[in-house]
């Protein structure tokens, strides 16, 4: 176990820093956000002030250069559009977008099963075509404008939420439900297959045979040949969340690393963003690692099982 | 069998775990935010703006969304216009002349403190021009409102001040207008972010990426404000900045379209504002005047006003809308006259202008209500007038390498539409920069027209007015460098609970001390 996991840091490491070297050369090649900073008829002075200052007059390898001795030192530098500290403003906007995710996920993954499930029992029944209406919309409508109509519906039209902001649970509900959606259509149409498929298997005729309950023939046997894909996704899918909920968070005011990204391309304020990306890509590498060993280790203890069967 | 089970549980546990763990951290508010669900305080104006502000810092407050909170609610200027009348009026400083051709002398009001318990003298506003006009802190309003131009200022005694330009400048007290008061304890090699004023509300907390707070000030020298306090919050999509007045977590809510719903609480208000083409003469077909005059022609501007914004903004005839000094009401829109316009191009075209040469019209994403509407119908038009139309459409940066100099070259004809907004009151502030062949957004000029606007930059009084009129009517006659389109009409979104009445500087300067209680 651990030389696999020693095999896939090594192997995850790589893309992390073409990732890092990546971002920092595209910012660049942007252009000189000078033109953003200062004001529209400043002098040629100013503007090459600007530039020294903040030492964008170096070749590009000297600025990685530098960049990387500073990621060394733990120096991200600093944010062009506040004068902040670059690493300060990423970590402080990370854990509101890995609240969300996280909350939204398990969430979507309890949900899933549950209806996955129940539309498995009898495929092509009623409770299976419910299911899978409601699943294939919810996969399929785009976050923006559900985020509005959430809104519009509960939000003004009710007045039983917030339309925005952090303040109170009620807040949490309209990005949630907004941000679940699709995960939740993804998971269902994969537990649903894979549970099909699970309850036609000999092992859990012979659990019914045996005289076991519907109930405890699903959540004992079949889940758990079915549960592997439905996790190796939701892990992707949750990789997607931490990447930010751009829309979500730049429509419901939500403080996080999503919406700090968006705001940091946009102002060309090149510290900023490479902290963002450098703090997600870690973050992402770690996840990815976790899913692996998850299912590395969910495979370890199905395998005996299944054998038996 | 139930040896080697592997439950629902299990399955779940580790995002569980993980997703327990993150909230549990924090119950159920966001991470480091510190609110958990905050009524309405009633002795609280609650606004909302497009974005956060990047600073507070004070000599960036010609920012639209620093100064909309900074100015004249933290900080103070030693004399302000009136939006209304376009009158400079007395502030911090009471009096003002000039005491030769290039040399002002200002009287300083007595018995005010700064927030932080210093006084407010002689030293403190000439550190202030200093600090922002004269050091290398790269302040905005350096190059927005003095150029490269160096002041000289002078403490004579504790209320009195002089300030001398390199050249006669007779608009220097409405430059002054611009800057932002702050003590002598502000850094002068660094920006700040949280500056220290003389106005009525000082800045209480800043949760980044939340909101900001000012409380009244007990010492401030002026009235006391209706309200104890101000709250800021940002949303970046407007509807959901109308929302939040419609559904009461909000009392005023800034830069909203007339598609927002945000219904009889949308108060209108002029905001300065012109939209214009502005065409590059130098390359084909635009370096023709009949195309450019087919151009103007060739735009629906009462179409696009009625339909596009139910009648909301007007038709424009110059980049500056009545109110500020040198808008020439004589001039008028350009009639929509499509066959003038093809025969104008039919005309360019038997002379050798190669009228099928490519012009990108170069948009920018966003940057006003219904801007991507207007482009295509811009382009749809003057497609029909027979010329060749690319739209280009981009974000802020990529615009700004084609409004300012240095401009992008090997692009072909540009036709660029600009949002130009004059919060100054006076023509300099856009004839400077746009008009001639120097200026940052001007894509030409000629020596006699530049003669013309040296001559009116220099002028006062009556004449500076006729000057800088007779130069609109002259670019609209002789150069064309411009299409205008329309002078816009703000939306600002305002709770029955408050009373406020907004002018044409509200989108830069809102001052909470204007609010009141509805009775």
């Amino acid at each position: 176990m651990l030389i696999y996991l020693r095999k896939r840091i090594v192997s995850s490491a790589l893309p992390l820093v073409v990732v890092i070297v990546g971002v920092f050369a595209l910012a660049r090649m942007t252009g000189n956000p000078a033109s953003l900073y200062l004001p529209l008829n400043a002098t040629q002075q100013m503007r090459d002030d600007f530039t020294a200052r903040n030492g964008l007059d170096q070749p590009l390898l000297v600025q990685m250069t530098d960049y990387f001795g500073g990621v060394l030192r733990l120096d991200f530098g600093q944010s062009l559009r506040t004068g902040q500290d670059a690493a300060a403003m990423a970590l402080r906007a990370f854990p509101a977008t890995l609240q969300l995710a996280a909350t939204t996920m398990v969430l979507a993954v309890v949900l899933a099963l549950v209806v996955g499930c129940w539309a498995a029992l009898k495929p092509n029944g009623i409770a299976d075509r419910i299911s899978s209406f409601i699943s294939m919309a919810a996969a399929s409508i785009p976050d923006f404008w559900l985020a509005i109509v959430g809104i519009w519906i509960f939000a003004i039209t009710l007045g039983w939420l917030p339309t925005s902001g952090v303040s109170g649970a009620s807040a949490w509900v309209l990005p949630i439900a907004t941000l679940l959606l699709r995960p939740f259509g993804v998971l269902v149409q994969i537990v649903r297959g894979s549970m099909v498929s699970a309850l036609s298997e000999p092992y859990i005729k012979l659990a019914r045979s045996r005289g076991a309950g519907e109930l405890r023939v699903v959540t004992h046997h079949a889940l758990r040949n079915a549960a592997a894909p439905a996790l190796t996704v939701a892990g992707d899918l949750t990789v997607g969340l931490v990447n930010g909920a751009v829309v979500v968070e730049t429509i419901f005011g939500w403080p996080g690393i999503g919406k700090l990204m968006i705001d940091s391309i946009l102002q060309r304020d090149f510290a900023v963003l490479q902290a963002a990306v450098l703090l997600t890509a870690v973050a992402i590498f770690a996840l990815n690692i976790l899913i692996d060993m998850g299912y590395a280790l969910l495979d370890a203890r199905v395998r005996p099982v299944t054998v038996k069967a | 069998m139930s040896s080697s089970k592997l439950p629902f549980a299990t399955v779940l546990k580790w995002p569980a775990l993980a997703s327990v763990a993150v909230l549990g951290l924090s119950g159920c508010t966001v991470a480091n935010t510190d609110d958990g669900g905050a009524a309405a305080a009633t002795d609280s104006v609650r606004v909302v703006l497009s974005q956060e502000p990047p600073t507070l810092e004070a000599c960036e407050s010609n920012l639209t969304s620093t100064g909309v909170v900074v100015r004249s609610n933290v900080t103070e200027p030693l004399i302000e216009r009136n939006p209304q009348s376009g009158e400079l009026e007395p502030k911090l400083a009471t009096e003002w002349k000039a005491t030769s051709d290039t040399e002002w002398t200002l009287k300083l009001r007595e018995g005010v403190n700064f927030q932080d318990g210093t006084a407010f003298n002689a030293e403190a506003a000439a550190f202030t021009i200093e600090r922002a006009v004269n050091s290398k802190l790269g302040c905005n309003v350096e190059g927005y409102v003095f150029g490269d131009a160096d002041l000289a200022v002078k403490a004579v005694d504790a209320t009195t001040l002089t300030v001398t330009t390199p050249e006669p400048d007779p608009i220097l007290p409405l430059r002054l207008s611009f800057l932002e008061v702050v003590p002598t304890s502000t850094s002068s090699t660094e920006k700040v972010r949280e500056p220290i004023g003389t106005g009525p509300y000082k800045i209480d907390t800043w949760d980044a990426g939340q909101k900001i707070t000012l409380s009244s000030w007990d010492g401030y020298w002026g009235d006391k404000p209706a309200y104890a306090k101000a709250e800021y919050q940002w949303r970046s999509e407007s509807s959901v900045r109308a929302a939040m007045v419609t559904s009461g977590e909000a009392d005023v809510a800034m830069g909203l379209s007339p598609d927002d719903n945000i219904g009889d609480l949308g108060v209108d208000y002029p905001n300065n504002e012109t939209v214009a083409l502005r065409m590059d003469a130098n390359e084909a077909p635009l370096n023709d005047i009949r195309v450019r005059q087919a151009v103007n022609f060739a735009i629906d501007k009462e179409g696009i006003v009625s339909s596009l914004y139910q009648g909301k903004h007007q038709v424009a005839a110059q980049l500056v809308p009545e109110g500020i000094v040198g808008h020439n009401s004589e001039l008028k829109g350009w009639p929509f006259d499509l066959d003038k316009a093809k025969s104008l191009v039919a005309e360019a075209k038997a002379d050798g202008v190669d009228t099928s040469a490519q012009i990108s019209l170069v948009v920018r994403s966003a940057q006003f209500p219904k801007i991507t509407e207007l482009a295509q119908v811009l382009q749809e038009q003057l497609s029909q007038a027979g010329l060749n139309v690319k739209l280009k459409m981009l974000e802020t940066s990529q615009h700004l390498t084609y409004q300012v100099r240095p401009f992008p070259e090997d692009e072909g004809a540009v036709a660029l539409m600009t949002q130009h907004g004059n919060q100054a009151g006076d023509a300099a502030f856009t004839v400077d920069q746009y008009m001639l062949s120097t200026g940052a957004q001007s894509y030409f000029g000629t020596p006699a027209f530049d003669a013309m606007i040296k001559k009116a930059d220099a002028a006062s009084g009556d004449e500076r007015k006729k000057e800088f009129e007779n130069i609109f009517a002259y670019q609209n006659d002789k150069v064309v460098q411009f299409a205008h389109i329309s002078h816009q009409t703000g939306i600002l979104g305002l709770a029955k609970s408050l009373s406020y009445k907004p002018n044409s500087s509200s989108g830069d300067e809102l001052r909470i001390s204007e609010m009141t209680p509805a009775s």
